[in-house]
């Protein structure tokens, strides 16, 4: 389950799903970015891979130039010479009217399952959970109306067959469920970046398969740590993050609030 | 118009109360106003939140709260969950509803407009969002302090055929607000982000804002177009400086980094908890206690540089 020895003396888990996910977001991109793992993985592209990638956030923070790391969608940090910071309805509007102008959205969750079904809400019962989370937060308007990358731990019990609680619609039950729902039919999840690799959704079946292992990490693990069947067929091992990205991550977080 | 907290909570929360509270997470969220109904121990009270953080949790954790409808409580990385607010529907000692970030805004926009309902496309539709009830259907219509239902499906009027999810508008009877800036007359400026805050005050019965300066009316009137709430909106002007501590405050304070992992660390034992509650609330008799007790000198390093914040603030976990 470990990262390969060698491996795991130069980066932690954490930093290479944060470098993963930092590389999601290409230069250009237009992307929403929630509280949590993709906070730091936006501000790590707009450092590195990404200067010119415009990040917004449900708060109304549209395309801050982030400097230091941002504890919360709301904190300052999030805003330096923002170009806008709207009242909270409005950003409705990029959902509802301009979601062709979003390329990704980034979520957190607590269990998926195999076509990107996301809870982040409870475990367990709904009305007596075994635990209980913060809730939808954006999630379920992003993940309904625009394309999104998932953040998530690789565990047996988090990648589900059937989420306990469904916060944000994935691709439902498969090629055809948006269309059913009446929901926007080519937008669901691309990626989903975990502490093992990244995994992505075919085209045609729209259920998950394992693109990209970590350095270290067999695709046999993360079968094991997977509880559906995951077609691991096509998976090549993901590019090791460079020494400078390392660096910066690091003096990014140098207070460890994320890595 | 201008009164003491204490005053101002006593005279316009009541048990039983909606309330709905300004700010986002950590920014600009009405500690003391909060301090001071845990203080006067409100009960029953009801919240439409959306952006909670802290202060909403600790309203939970003294007991105040009967009914949540919700779409989001933390304090950012400074604890990813409310602990209370978990503790408290884990062990079924809250009534609770979700919502999500977006349609909440929403909803509170068409209260300030005075709509009869809010329709959206897209939301929450096909999700458990939409099909699991927190609050059963039979409550909803039997409780005049909530909406008939936590929404409809219905079809658009001008496109027929298209779903359409119908939203009620909340019923809000208190607002809290802090801001930057108020006026002895109740006229009140929010210098940064305004979140939903104009919108609560236009929708909520009573209003109490509570300020970081107690200004002249002319210095906010000569400049009309920047004041989010006129005077003939607010019951209450409170002035408490420090009054969002330990959440930020654009213009004015940064958060407080210890206080928050302070409040993360309580929230995790019941006894450390209501110890907590002890000396930073009860024990107090009013904000300017709080302000001593957290200390002037600590407070003035959180004062906020050319950036809106204090660059390279620790933000280590103590």
């Amino acid at each position: 389950m470990n990262l390969g020895e060698l491996e795991k003396k130069k980066y932690t888990r954490r930093e290479i799903m944060a470098v993963a996910l930092a590389r999601q977001i290409k230069d250009g991109m237009v992307c929403i970015a929630g509280t949590g793992l993709p906070l730091i993985g936006a501000t790590l592209a707009k450092l590195t891979f990404a200067p010119n990638a415009v990040i917004l956030s449900e708060t109304g923070i549209i395309d801050g130039r982030l400097e230091e790391l941002p504890t919360g969608v709301s904190d300052t940090r999030f805003a330096y010479m923002a170009s806008a910071w709207w009242p909270r309805y409005r950003y409705c509007g990029f959902l509802l009217r301009m979601a062709e102008k979003i390329d990704l959205g980034f979520l957190g969750g607590a269990q998926i399952d195999p076509y990107g079904n996301l809870n982040s809400t409870c475990i367990g019962d709904y009305h007596s959970p075994k635990a209980r989370f913060t809730g939808s937060g954006g999630a379920n308007g992003i993940a309904t109306n625009v394309n999104t990358a998932i953040i998530m731990r690789h565990e047996k019990r988090r990648f589900v067959e059937k989420v306990d609680y469904m916060t944000s619609p994935g691709w439902l039950d498969g090629p055809d469920g948006r269309r059913k729902a009446g929901l926007p039919e080519n937008k669901g999840p691309v990626a989903v970046v975990t502490t093992l690799g990244v995994m992505r959704f075919g085209e045609e079946s729209r259920r998950m398969y394992l693109s990209e292992y970590y350095p270290g990490i067999t695709p046999a693990e993360i079968q094991a740590q997977t509880g559906f069947c995951i077609d691991v067929s096509g998976a090549v091992e993901a590019e090791k993050p460079g020494e400078d990205v390392l660096g910066i991550l690091r003096q990014l977080d140098r207070d460890h609030i994320y890595i | 118009m201008l009164m003491s907290c204490k005053e101002a909570i006593d005279k316009f929360v009541n048990d039983g109360d909606t309330l709905a509270i300004g700010g986002f997470t950590t920014n600009r969220k009405p500690y003391g106003l909060v301090h001071e109904i845990v203080r006067q121990r409100k009960r029953g009270l009801y919240i439409e939140g959306s952006g909670a953080g802290g202060e909403t949790d600790l309203l939970i954790g003294a007991g105040c709260v009967k009914l949540l409808i919700n779409a989001y409580l933390s304090n950012g990385a400074f604890g990813n969950i409310g602990r209370r607010f978990r503790r408290a529907v884990e062990r079924g000692e809250l009534e609770f509803d979700d919502y999500s970030l977006d349609v909440q805004p929403l909803r509170f926009h068409a209260a300030a407009l005075g709509m009869p309902f809010m329709p959206v496309r897209y939301l929450l539709m096909g999700s458990d969002l939409e099909k699991k009830w927190g609050i059963p259907a039979e409550r909803y219509r039997q409780d005049p302090k909530l909406p008939t239902a936590k929404l409809k499906i219905g079809e658009d009027p001008f496109s027929p055929g298209e779903k359409v999810v119908y939203l009620p508008v909340p019923k809000i009877d208190v607002a809290l607000i802090h801001v930057q800036k108020a006026a002895f007359d109740g006229t009140a400026r929010i210098e940064g982000p305004v979140f939903v805050d104009d919108d609560l005050a236009m929708a909520a019965r009573h209003v109490i804002i509570s300020c970081e300066e107690l200004v002249d009316p002319e210095e906010l009137r000569r400049e009309p177009w920047l004041n989010q709430i006129p005077l003939i909106i607010p019951d209450a002007v409170v002035h408490l400086p420090f009054g969002a501590h330990p959440s930020q405050c654009v213009n004015y304070y940064d958060y407080d980094p210890e206080m928050m992992y302070l409040y993360e660390n309580v929230c995790q034992d019941d006894s450390l908890y209501e110890n907590f509650l002890q000396e930073y609330v009860y024990s107090l008799e009013a904000h300017r206690d709080y302000v001593e007790k957290i200390g002037r000198v600590r407070l003035d390093g959180f004062r906020v540089d050319e950036k809106n914040y204090v660059q390279n603030l620790s933000r280590r976990r103590s």
